[in-house]
Order: C-alpha cells, then structure tokens, then sequence
C-alpha cells in the first residue's frame, strides 16, 4: 500500500523536529566550532514540529472512531454479509470517517510541506556550511566523537532513523533527554541529530507530494465506494499506517547505533594515538 | 693461477652461505608468548630484516589474537615505536598502524581540507575503507585486545559518519547546483 509507506518518513522527520523544536537550549549548546542550530533553524523545526502535533491531534480522535466503528462491524460478524442493512449502514458510518481522515490529511499537508521545506533549506544551508565547509574530515571525526567533555553517551540518545514504535508525544519526552544533555555541556551527537532530521525532511518534501496525490486518489475511491458500502483492505491498510506513524502501534527498525560504551577505568593512551 | 680460482671460490661459496643463513634467519616464523615475539621480531630488524616487517607485524597481530588481553594494545604500541626508533617505519607509518588496528579514529578519513572538497567527491570510496579498516579494528581492539568497549565505539563511530557524510555531502551538492 503505498500510503501508509509514504507517509512514514513524513512523520518520522516530525518526531525529530518535535522533540528539538522545544529547545531553546540547544542552540547554544553545539559549541563554539560547529553551530547547527542557530535560532532561525529551531524557530523552522519548532514550527514544523507543531503542525506535525496539529496533525496527530486532529486525526487522534477520527481514528479512534474508525476503530470502534471497524470493532462493531466485525463483532457484528458482517464480514461476508452481504445484504444486511444493518452492516452496509456500519459500512457506510466507515467509509464516511476514513473520508474525514483522508479530509484532514489532505487539509494539512499543505502546510506541512511549506514547513518541511523551509526546516529542510536552513538545515541544508547549515550543514553545508559548518560541516561541509568549516570542518576537515578531520574535525568531523573528533566531533562525532565527541572529544569535547559532556558528551552525550550512546544510551542517553534517541533512536535515530527508524525511529517509532512509540507515540509522538513519547518521542517528544525521549528527546527532551536529549536537549537536557546538550544544555550540560557541548555532545557529539548535534551533528547526527541534524543529519538525520535534515534526510528525513528532504525525503519527505519528496513524498508529500505524492501523498497528496495518493489522497486526492483514494477520496475519489471512496467517494465511489459510498454507493455500494464496502470496506476495503486498501481502507484497513491506510487507517493501519496512520496508527503505525502516530501512534506507534507496530515496532520498527532498530536504532541505528551499536550497543552502548562505557570508557575503561584506566584507558592505556598510546602515543601514537590520532 | 689455481690457487687464486680455489680461494674465489670459496669466498663466494661463503657469501652464498651468509645470504642463505641471513635469508633462513629472518624469514624463520616467530613463536612463543607475545613479548618474546616482539623482541626476536625488534633484534632481527635490528639485523638486517627489516625487509620482513610486515610478514612480522601480521605474526604478531596473529599471536596476539591467539592471546587476548587489554595490554595488547600497549605492546604494539612499543613495538611500533621501536621500529620507528630503529628507523624501519616512519613516525607516520607507525601512526596509520596503531591506529588502523589499535585506535577508535579511522585513518582512513583525515585530512586537511574541507568535507565538501575533500571527501564528497570520493564518498563511497571513504566509507568503504573505513569498512575495510573496521574490520582491522576488528582484530586489533576485539580479538587482540578484547575490548569490546571501543570497538563499539568504533563501529558507532562508522555508522554515524555514513549518516552524516550522506546528509552533509548532499548539502553540499544542492549548494554546488545553485
């Protein structure tokens, strides 16, 4: 089903942009070399992050009312059934909410392509500057590793790519560790949060576009399905998707970094070392 | 005029026997634990072997991963810099060897000018040597050093420069077409 794969990057960016969007901390918190966040990239990742949180709201509670509605229907053992008035009703009652759904969607996406875009070209233009061409590869190395004190440890992160299996909300909790670690002291970690925000966002400036166009598709299905009250597996697969992206109901890929460190007591520090 | 063709020959049959000897002498296999290897190693560089040394630094690395242990890492350390005392390797030889084997950086990603110019246009080429050294790591920091620690680090440290090299190189690129 293309729908719901299309619009798992999407979201996903948002989760990321939700959780950094709260801090104001961070800008200042990515050290006197390498400044990824200054105030006009948070003020674009806060700003998406908040359509992203409009967006789980508004379709919150319509999914709930598809689930319920989806439970009467299979309860009501109308799998099948054809000729029932009572479960082409119900079928009717499903096809109308998931057309609200796919409403709300299409009334949001706008905006949230104008947000995606706009967090994606200042996070570009970052990333080219301080990474791209402030940095050696040199550089790039050390602070990706953080040499800097208080670095954030690998198990005080987030997830990063491939991130879900949890609510948006939850997420915006995990990252708020995140922010509180940087505002301790400069980590490592700024320059893959960028990275993977800035790939996230550039993925799903592509795909919201042709999620529109996907909307648009399927509204006319099931505007031509109201007149015969079916339920569709296309329906139960988007519906399913949504709930995946916002709710986190199925897990996910892992994360992406290997099983946390932890420096030895006495570390033997050769002089040949880089 | 014989006399003078016998002592010739002997003397040339002797240096054939010195060569052969010498030849015998370096090439022999190091054995025992690692310490006593990496001095017969060190004395036969200091004796014209010097040719050997990475046949040498290849056994030792094998004798080390035969015998793991955290002070490992210190001994091919010594070693090292004994060969560079020694004048068999470079400073900087000595330097990309400790460190492919025994350090959390990746030689294979320095350098002195900037990503975009430096290390964007040969990407794929950077990050499959940093794969290959991985595994050099692999040996170096897991089986010869058992130091599961920063191996990981290692590894982590791979896979966050892929992330960000992808999302820095296309930065630089989406700069570049404008």
């Amino acid at each position: 089903m293309p729908k719901d794969t299309a619009f798992l990057p999407i979201l996903s960016a948002l989760c990321l942009a939700l959780a950094i969007g709260v801090s104001p901390a961070a800008q200042g918190d990515t050290g006197p070399v390498v400044r990824l966040f200054p105030t006009t990239v948070l003020e674009d990742i806060r700003e998406t992050g908040q359509v992203a949180e409009d967006m789980e709201n508004n379709l919150q509670e319509v999914i709930h009312r598809l689930d319920l509605q989806q439970q009467l229907y299979t309860e009501s053992l109308c799998q099948g059934a054809d000729g029932d008035q009572g479960c082409e009703r119900i079928a009717k009652q499903l096809g109308a909410t998931y057309l609200e759904m796919l409403d709300v969607m299409s009334e949001r996406l706008p905006e949230m392509e104008r947000a995606v875009n706009g967090t994606r070209s200042s996070l570009e233009k970052r990333l080219r500057e301080e990474l791209g061409q402030r940095t050696t590869p040199t550089t790039l190395q050390n602070t990706l590793l953080g040499e800097s004190a208080g670095a954030a440890s690998p198990e005080q992160r987030p997830a990063l790519r491939g991130r879900s299996g949890v609510r948006l909300s939850d997420r915006f909790k995990q990252y708020y560790d995140l922010v509180a670690t940087h505002r301790e002291g400069p980590g490592q970690s700024l320059a893959v949060v960028a990275a993977d925000i800035y790939l996230d966002m550039e993925e799903a400036s592509h795909l919201i576009a042709a999620t529109q166009q996907e909307i648009a598709r399927a509204s006319l299905m099931e505007q031509l399905n109201q007149s015969f009250g079916l339920i569709t597996p296309e329906m139960a697969a988007v519906v399913g998707g949504v709930k995946e992206i916002l709710f986190g109901e199925s897990v996910r890929e892992g994360p992406i970094a290997a099983p946390p460190y932890q420096i030895g007591e006495a570390e033997f520090e050769s002089p040949l070392a880089m | 005029m014989r006399k003078v063709l016998l002592i010739a020959a002997a003397a040339l049959g002797l240096a054939a026997c010195a060569t052969q000897e010498t030849a015998d002498y370096c090439s022999a296999r190091l054995s025992g634990n690692l310490d006593s290897a990496m001095a017969e190693a060190s004395e036969r560089l200091a004796k014209g072997c010097e040719f050997q040394f990475d046949g040498y630094f290849q056994q030792l690395l094998a004798i080390a991963e035969a015998n793991p242990d955290a002070k490992n890492r210190m001994r091919f350390s010594d070693f090292l810099m004994r060969a560079n005392d020694m004048e068999v390797i470079s400073r900087r030889q000595a330097q990309a060897l400790y460190n492919r084997y025994f350090g959390v950086k990746f030689v294979s990603l320095q350098g002195d000018y900037n990503t975009c110019s430096q290390t964007c246009p040969q990407r794929d080429r950077v990050l499959s040597n940093m794969q290959a050294e991985l595994h050099d790591k692999e040996l170096g920091l897991l089986r010869a050093s058992a130091d599961q620690q920063s191996f990981y680090r290692a590894d982590n440290l791979l896979k966050e420069a892929e992330l960000v090299l992808e999302a820095t190189c296309s930065a630089c690129e989406a700069g570049a077409r404008r």
